[in-house]
This record gives C-alpha cells, sequence and structure tokens, in this order.
C-alpha cells in the first residue's frame, strides 16, 4: 500500500541513515515542512483500557475494535515493562535536609534524589516502521496518548501538545465525562479534527 | 527551580495562554454554589465544608491536566519545589493569584499559603447567624483542588484552612502537609 | 412569586450594592459603629471587609476561563445527583442563576451611574443617569447589550419578538456560542438538555429584579456553523403585558 499525499514513495525512514540517499534527504525535511500526516489517535486510561480511538487520515488499514483493545491493552503493558528497564533519577547533590531526617513519614530510598516518587522518568516513546511512526506519549497523570503519523513527519510535540490541550479542555472540564471512562465528547471530536484538518 | 523562576513561568502563561473571563462571573457562581450548599444541608456548615472539599477534590483531578498541558512542567525534585508550583504557577494560572509560601516546617514537610487576594470571596460576607463565622470555610473548595490535583501526580497531602479574613482574621492562610508519595503503578525496585 | 425567590438568596450574602444584611439592624444605628457593618460578624483589624473595598475594584478584573468552566462544571454535577430529570436539571440550574441576575443588575445600575459615561439604555445617548427600564424592548436591550458585555465581554448575537400572533408575550436572545457551554458535551441521550440554562436563571433574575415577571428558559438551535447556537425564550407574564399596553398609551418609552 503506498502512502497517501506524498510526493514521492520511500522505502526507509527519514533518519535510517544507511538508505538515505541525497534525493530523499531534501525531500523528507521538505516532508517535515509540508506535509503532517497524522493517521489516528488512540487513548489509553491508568489501567491500560483503550478510551479513545479515532482516524484523522487514510493510509493504514483498520483494525477491529477488539484489535484496538489488545493493541491498548500490549502496549500498556510493554510500555510499563520499559519503565522498570529505565534507570531512576539519580541522587541530585542539591541540599535537601529532610533526607538526613530519621522518622519522618517521608520516603526515605537512598540513593535517589529527594523526594523520589518512585517513578522513571519514561518509558517507550516511539515504534517505527516503514509505513507509520507510532509515538507514545505518557502525562505525569498516568494517561497515554498514542499517535500514529507518517513515518517521515519529524516531531510530533506539537501535534501531542495540542491533543493534550484539547483533552484538557473538551474531555477534562465536561461534566458529563466520567474520569477513566470511554471519551465520547462531541466537542473534543470537533476541535480535534478541525485543528488537524487546519495543519495540514 | 527557584520561587522566581517559578513566578515567571507562571506570569508568561497566565499573559499568553490562558483564556480568560470577567472575574465576577467567577465570583458570583462560586457563591451560588456555596449558598445553595448552605441551602441544602441547612447550614450545617461542617457539611458545607466537607461538600466543598469534595466538589474540589473532583475539580482538582481534572484541573491537573490542564495544568500540565499549559505548563509543560516536568515532576517537581522536591515538596519546597512543588509548594511554588501550586503557589505561583497553579494560582496564578487559575485565579490571578500568587499567595505566599510561608511557615515551612524543619523537616519541609509542611507550608502554608498565604491569601492577599482571594477573588473567590471578593463581595462575600458571611452569613451573620452567630455559627458561620466559626463553622464556614467558605473557599474550602481550594482544599479539596490541592489535594485532587496532586494526588493525581502521585503526591499525597493534607489541606485546611487556619484562618480567613471572611472570619474576622487578619489573614487567609491555608496549611498544607505533605503525606507520602503514592508509588505508581510499578512496584519499588529492589535495592 | 418574585418575593419567595428574593428570600432564598439571602442566606450567603454575595454582598452585591444590596443594603440587605443592615436593614435589619436599623434600631442600632445609634451606636457608635460604622454604619455599614452588621454588628454580629467579627471583621479583621485591617478592615478587609466588603465595606472598605471599592464595588468597582474586580469590575474589570479577569480569571481563568477554566475556573469557571470547573466551577460550573461542578455545579452541573452537584445538580444531577439531586435531580430526576432533565426538565428538573434545567430547573435547578435556573435557580442557581436567578441570584445572580438580581445583583447583577444593581451592580449594572450602581456602576452606569457612578461612572456616567456609558449608558444603560441602547436609545440613551445622553449622559443623564440611566433610569430602570420601563419597557419591555429597553429592558430587553439592557439584557442583550450591557448584561452579556459585563458577563461575557460581548452583546448577544440577535434579539427578536415571537411573530405568532398567539404568543405577544414572547421574545428570544440568541447566543451563537454561549461561553458556558464551551467544553460542554451533552451525552446523546440528554440531547434537549441546555446547560445555559443556568444563563436563563441569570435573565430570569434580571427581569424580575427590574420589576418584569417572566419565565426564561434556554434551548438548542444548532446551525453548521454555531453547533451550540442556543435561544433564550422569554415569556412575560400576562400583567407585564397588560402594563406594557398602558405605558404604550401614555407614550412612556
Amino acid at each position: 500500500m503506498s502512502i497517501l499525499n506524498l510526493p514521492l514513495e520511500f522505502t526507509g525512514a527519514p533518519h535510517n541513515c544507511g538508505r538515505h540517499s541525497p534525493q530523499n534527504t531534501f525531500s523528507s525535511s521538505h516532508a517535515q515542512l509540508s506535509i503532517m500526516t497524522v493517521f489516528s489517535l488512540i487513548i489509553i486510561n491508568k489501567a491500560g483500557g483503550l478510551i479513545y480511538q479515532r482516524e484523522f487520515q487514510p493510509g493504514l488499514r483498520k483494525l477491529s475494535t477488539n484489535d484496538y483493545l489488545v493493541l491498548a491493552g500490549t502496549f500498556h503493558g510493554v510500555h510499563a515493562i520499559t519503565r522498570t528497564i529505565t534507570p531512576r533519577l539519580p541522587l541530585q547533590n542539591t541540599a535537601s535536609p529532610v533526607v538526613a531526617s530519621p522518622g519522618t513519614n517521608a520516603p526515605t530510598t537512598s540513593g535517589y534524589s529527594y523526594p523520589n516518587p518512585g517513578v522513571p522518568a519514561s518509558g517507550l516513546e516511539y515504534l517505527e516502521t516503514e509505513k507509520f511512526r507510532l509515538t507514545c506519549f505518557q502525562t505525569l497523570t498516568g494517561t497515554k496518548f498514542l499517535l500514529f503519523t507518517d513515518p517521515m513527519t519529524g516531531s510530533v510535540e506539537t501535534v501531542m501538545n495540542k491533543i493534550y490541550e484539547l483533552y484538557a479542555d473538551y474531555v477534562m472540564k465536561n461534566p458529563f465525562y466520567q474520569l477513566e471512562m470511554p471519551v465520547r465528547c462531541e466537542a473534543f471530536d470537533r476541535h480535534l479534527a478541525a485543528w488537524l484538518r487546519g495543519r495540514t | 527551580m527557584s520561587t522566581n523562576k517559578a513566578s515567571r513561568i507562571g506570569e508568561e502563561i497566565w499573559k499568553t495562554r490562558v483564556d480568560k473571563v470577567n472575574a465576577e462571573l467567577v465570583t458570583l457562581t462560586y457563591g451560588t454554589i456555596v449558598a445553595q450548599l448552605c441551602q441544602d444541608y441547612n447550614s450545617d456548615y461542617q457539611e458545607v465544608n466537607k461538600q466543598l472539599d469534595k466538589m474540589g477534590y473532583n475539580i482538582g483531578m481534572r484541573l491537573i491536566e490542564d495544568f500540565l498541558a499549559k505548563s509543560g512542567v516536568g515532576r517537581c525534585a522536591n515538596f519546597r519545589e512543588t509548594a511554588d508550583m501550586i503557589a505561583k504557577v497553579g494560582f496564578k494560572i487559575f485565579l490571578n493569584v500568587a499567595p505566599t509560601v510561608t511557615n515551612w516546617t524543619s523537616d519541609n514537610n509542611q507550608f502554608s499559603l498565604i491569601f492577599d487576594d482571594n477573588p473567590l470571596a471578593d463581595f462575600v460576607e458571611l452569613p451573620d447567624d452567630g455559627r458561620a463565622q466559626d463553622e464556614l470555610w467558605f473557599s474550602n473548595i481550594l482544599c479539596g483542588v490541592l489535594r485532587g490535583s496532586l494526588e493525581m501526580v502521585q503526591v499525597q497531602i493534607e489541606a485546611h484552612f487556619v484562618s480567613d479574613v471572611l472570619r474576622g482574621d487578619d489573614t487567609t492562610e491555608m496549611r498544607v502537609s505533605l503525606v507520602r508519595y503514592i508509588e505508581d503503578e510499578m512496584p519499588p525496585e529492589e535495592e | 412569586m418574585a418575593a419567595p425567590r428574593h428570600s432564598a438568596m439571602l442566606s450567603i450574602s454575595n454582598n452585591v450594592g444590596t443594603p440587605q444584611s443592615t436593614s435589619s439592624d436599623k434600631t442600632q444605628i445609634a451606636q457608635p459603629q460604622s454604619p455599614a457593618q452588621t454588628p454580629g460578624l467579627r471583621v479583621p483589624s485591617n478592615r478587609k471587609t466588603i465595606y472598605d473595598r471599592h464595588l468597582n475594584r474586580s469590575r474589570n478584573a479577569e480569571l481563568s476561563r477554566a475556573s469557571f468552566a470547573y466551577l460550573f462544571a461542578e455545579m452541573v454535577t452537584y445538580a444531577q445527583r439531586r435531580v430526576t430529570g432533565i426538565q428538573d436539571l434545567e430547573k435547578r440550574l435556573n435557580e442557581q442563576g436567578y441570584p445572580l441576575g438580581l445583583r447583577l443588575l444593581d451592580l449594572l445600575f450602581y456602576r452606569a451611574t457612578s461612572t456616567s459615561s456609558s449608558a444603560l439604555s441602547s436609545s440613551s445617548t445622553s449622559s443623564s443617569p440611566p433610569n430602570r427600564p420601563l419597557r419591555i424592548l429597553a429592558l430587553l436591550h439592557l439584557i442583550h447589550g450591557p448584561l452579556w458585555r459585563l458577563l461575557f465581554q460581548r452583546s448577544a448575537d440577535a434579539l427578536e419578538h415571537s411573530v405568532s400572533p398567539d404568543t405577544p408575550n414572547e421574545y428570544m436572545i440568541t447566543d451563537n456560542d454561549p461561553l458556558v457551554n464551551t467544553y460542554i458535551s451533552v451525552p446523546r441521550e440528554m440531547s434537549m438538555l441546555n446547560c445555559a440554562a443556568y444563563i436563563a436563571g441569570v435573565i430570569e433574575g434580571v427581569c424580575d429584579g427590574c420589576g418584569f415577571e417572566a419565565k426564561v428558559s434556554a434551548h438548542n438551535q444548532p446551525t453548521e456553523m454555531w453547533p451550540s447556537r442556543t435561544v433564550f425564550l422569554v415569556r412575560f407574564g400576562d400583567t407585564v403585558m397588560e402594563r406594557e399596553k398602558v405605558l404604550e398609551r401614555q407614550g412612556v418609552k
């Protein structure tokens, strides 16, 4: 299947240096500016449940609802494991008097900066194939946003930040949305689609 | 991160990234919520305090996402930094005030927020029934907001007001205590 | 109908220029006390009370739209737990908005007189202090213009009179994108609900406060361009309509 909306067809991801020709280096840098192909978005709640799935542009094959649920759950598990193997924050040498004070109910895990919330900085952030890149953004509250984009697309950070803001507005400020439950907010769909349309 | 830096972040977000509304719409809406609770609970102010705290907790669990999305800040390195984040960024971007952080305990686990201004209480006079000034914490919703929002980033706290100008006190002061850091989905790493 | 609702709002005094809290204390006025101070209440030594602050202090003050959204969402959630259906929920939201209407009305008049720069009603261009509206149209212009600007920083989008001869007492104020509904998506099974019933309550408070008994409700009238377009239907009572006829004959504007 060919990637739609692309001026040229590439066989490799842009940062796959071994296969870079001057030609596609040139084109891919242009692609970053002119093309932001966002295929779809998935939101996974803290427990690993799929709470949102939506396609924006064609280019990937559709999965069944069940497959999306499996994808969400599996990714959640893999992400957790990648966090486990990520080293924790090293101890900062800022003078924090409480570290030395015994008898408080503060966590006293030695060897880490105080206070150590016991959370590694991050887990799995990217997954890439020839046809798409999956970017995961986990908020500090534990919700995950999974964005499927064209692998030519450079940083998806701007898109991710905007999605998070729209989520904070049109999902979290909606009195009819129950936390951790599937997201059915018409205004969120509408603003998300409109914003992504405006970008492409 | 220093207090000054937190203040600058708060100011910057307030100026450039926050959609605004007329302050009186917010103040009067909060007033009508408290009045409704007083009516529904027959002026049982202890119960009203509890309900306000609960509402605040619900708000906090949602508000934290907006705070994180707008500020883009990461995890705080310690509780002192958390206090500055609350006072200089959180209160700034949601209520356009920046309470003073003070009265730290020596173990750095407790501090006070002193409010020079409290937009929720503009226009307010407590009922003159001989009890409200002793029992009602008019702005108690704020305690719940802090509790709810921090719990979502794995920080368990306790917060309560110790004085309020509406009660005839000279200051409005909230006391905030760190209870513990909540271990996330991961079991603690073996040492 | 207005009287009992007025009294219901007294429990907490969000005191916007209403002298209610002092009115019952007139007998004690001989005491050497600050006349505005309610004797039973303690006040801070630095006198940070509502009587010591200027009422226009918060006139141009701003807060985040998010704060409003969270409070309003909690109001809706709380109301929802205590009602049986959509109509009941809208009634409750209306009741929560009503006292705001009364207070905002006082605030509007106070500010219009104290600054005397901008006139309240659309018809008057003189600098004389504005009067309370006597006719329906003047009242509706007050709501459509100054009230909307005070609350939402812009006028409402349309003001219409019912074209049906059966309902001459019905007027419609349209807001293409009500601020209170910005972040709200009503679930499909509640599609009739419009949370702007809260603002309908505010309008009702303003009408009642001016002596125009009315019922106000909020209705969804979406268009493709304005998905949350809302029409506030104002239905004036019979006595208001009768008075309107008398005033018209007398040439009162």
